[in-house]
């Protein structure tokens, strides 16, 4: 294999890997947050806010991911 | 690492430069003559702006939204804008949406970075918002930082990726079937676009709450 072959087979696995914990972070913090919407109508707009800040922070793993993707794919 | 030093005047500044036209023109033309029984545009602009108070207001409180309103709107605004600009056709060919640039993005970053600094140093000191960086303890003084350090990046890549990555599935998806089924996306980008606008704005908005020195 040449050495860009491999850069790029790592480039996909850094992206396809990390988005791995994220979505599974992200799937049980949104069922909860409508669990307590269901059960609390009356906060909605709290929970909707916070649930999409705590989405944002969780999606900032996938993001690192995707960022050493690109550095990778950069020294290709 | 090498630098791009191509300065060149690209298809996304254009975009801006015709977003910030628009834009502007619009605020004059609601702001001209302003009645106390408000017109139809006059009403929707109204209605935008307190929603976006409510917004803001939730998470920074009635006094600093007030104080930074005209920043976090601005943003939140230019971004919204942008992101939508996407939905226009010919969108990635004639023109390109400036928030699926990295450069622009990650502009927009810098400039959430440097406010909520500067905000804070100008709210509790120089002194003071640097002993902020010890709480709760000054044990966690490198991890803080480089949960500082590490902001302006994930804000940036966060907008430019999701714009970007739904840019490039319709583009796809038009390319397999020209009629009716980028839609399918497009109906998603409408939804995603606000939410992207919403995320960046604020985590911005969360920060700057952080550095003012939170609830005390």
């Amino acid at each position: 294999m040449t050495s860009s072959a491999i850069i790029a087979i790592a480039a996909a696995l850094a992206i396809s890997i990390s988005t791995i914990g994220p979505g599974i972070g992200q799937g049980i913090a949104a069922s909860k947050a409508m669990e307590a919407m269901a059960r609390q109508p009356e906060m909605v707009g709290t929970l909707r806010t916070n649930m999409i800040l705590a989405l944002a922070i969780m999606e900032a793993l996938a993001i690192y991911g995707l960022l050493i993707s690109f550095i990778l794919i950069a020294k290709m | 690492m090498t630098f791009n030093t191509d300065f060149s005047i690209g298809k996304p500044i254009i975009t801006i430069w015709v977003i910030i036209a628009v834009l502007t023109i619009l605020s004059i033309l609601v702001t001209r003559r302003l009645k106390d029984v408000p017109g139809p545009l006059q009403n929707i602009v109204e209605m935008a702006v307190e929603k976006l108070e409510d917004y803001f207001g939730g998470t920074l409180g009635f006094e600093n939204m007030r104080r930074y309103f005209g920043m976090f709107a601005t943003l939140f605004i230019f971004i919204v804008v942008s992101n939508y600009s996407g939905l226009i056709p010919t969108a990635g060919e004639t023109f390109a949406v400036p928030t699926a640039s990295i450069s622009v993005t990650a502009a927009l970053a810098v400039i959430a970075f440097f406010t909520t600094h500067t905000i804070g140093i100008q709210r509790q000191g120089v002194g003071g918002y640097a002993k902020s960086f010890l709480k709760p303890i000054a044990f966690l003084l490198p991890l803080t930082l480089l949960d500082q350090m590490v902001r302006p990046f994930s804000l940036a890549i966060r907008l430019y990726g999701n714009i970007y990555a739904e840019e490039m599935v319709t583009a796809q998806l038009r390319k397999m079937f020209p009629v009716l089924l980028p839609l399918v996306m497009q109906v998603l980008s409408l939804l995603f676009c606000l939410i992207q606008a919403m995320v960046f704005t604020m985590l911005t908005a969360v920060y700057v709450h952080e550095a003012i020195g939170g609830d005390e």
